[in-house]
């Protein structure tokens, strides 16, 4: 079960997502992040309140990420907890994916 | 010592072969946790690692619409906790599978690869067997805390 919530923020459009990106959730959060890329130039997943992340939700995240790069769009992750980013670092989407510890804006 | 041969609680569940049965996946782990005190890293690895197990078995292993398709079994230990889990889905050795390496170009991230990483990056001593149809795996996963008493845990 996945909630998203948009934001606006100093020029930035903030994704609030919350609950647990599994393989039954990943499509939504995949639509709610593609979604906001045609609202903003900058964009950026605030993960505080998520609790739980699979592959699946990997492949949303990274989904998002290409679908911005097409679209010239600047994305970010940010405020991932102990856990999940943990699952980003042991996937190596550090490496890929512009993250930020707390948010940008 | 003897304590640390103890085992403490065991717990048992099967799945049907519906993302569904998600849900009630988190559950049990959550409560065998609880149970045992596992921290909640230790839930949120066991969850993700049964996840991908069992999603690669409902999405490319044909156990879609079976009833009872997997079937899962935790036992606390020392230091750790020993898991079996067993699909119905054709015979897939994920020991064997290439997995997504950490550099791997997003785009070929898609196969389904980076699931199976996953499970080998919190997994140890993964052991797969084709059995009666069934694909059984057993395997480890170790706490952080108790990886440098891996040999003593191993005895």
């Amino acid at each position: 079960m996945i909630e998203t919530k948009d934001e606006t923020r100093s020029g930035w459009l903030v994704v609030h997502v919350r609950g647990r990106a599994d393989a039954e959730s990943a499509d939504t959060l995949e639509d709610a992040l593609k979604g906001a890329l045609g609202k903003s130039t900058k964009v950026v997943a605030d993960c505080a309140k998520l609790d739980y992340i699979s592959s699946a939700g990997l492949r949303a995240v990274i989904q998002a990420a290409r679908a911005a790069e097409s679209l010239n769009v600047e994305f970010a992750v940010c405020s991932l907890n102990g856990n999940v980013k943990k699952v980003f670092d042991m996937s190596g989407l550090h490496h890929i994916l512009k993250i930020h510890g707390e948010s940008p804006c | 010592m003897w304590h640390n041969q103890a085992i403490l609680s065991e717990a048992k569940f099967a799945l049907q072969g519906s993302l569904k049965e998600l849900e009630r996946l988190a559950a049990e782990v959550e409560q065998f946790c609880a149970a045992n005190r596992l921290d909640g890293e230790a839930a949120f690895q066991l969850n993700l690692a049964l996840e991908e197990l069992f999603v690669n078995a409902v999405r490319h292993g044909g156990c879609e619409g079976i009833a009872d398709a997997a079937q899962i079994r935790l036992i606390a230990e020392a230091g750790g906790v020993q898991v079996q889990f067993r699909d119905r889905g054709r015979a897939f050795d994920p020991t064997e599978a290439p997995a997504a390496g950490l550099l791997t170009p997003l785009a070929e991230r898609e196969a389904g690869g980076l699931g199976i990483h996953l499970v080998r990056e919190i997994m140890r001593e993964i052991e797969y067997r084709r059995e009666d149809g069934w694909n059984v795996l057993r395997m480890r996963r170790i706490a952080p805390a108790a990886v440098g008493q891996t040999e003593e845990f191993k005895s």
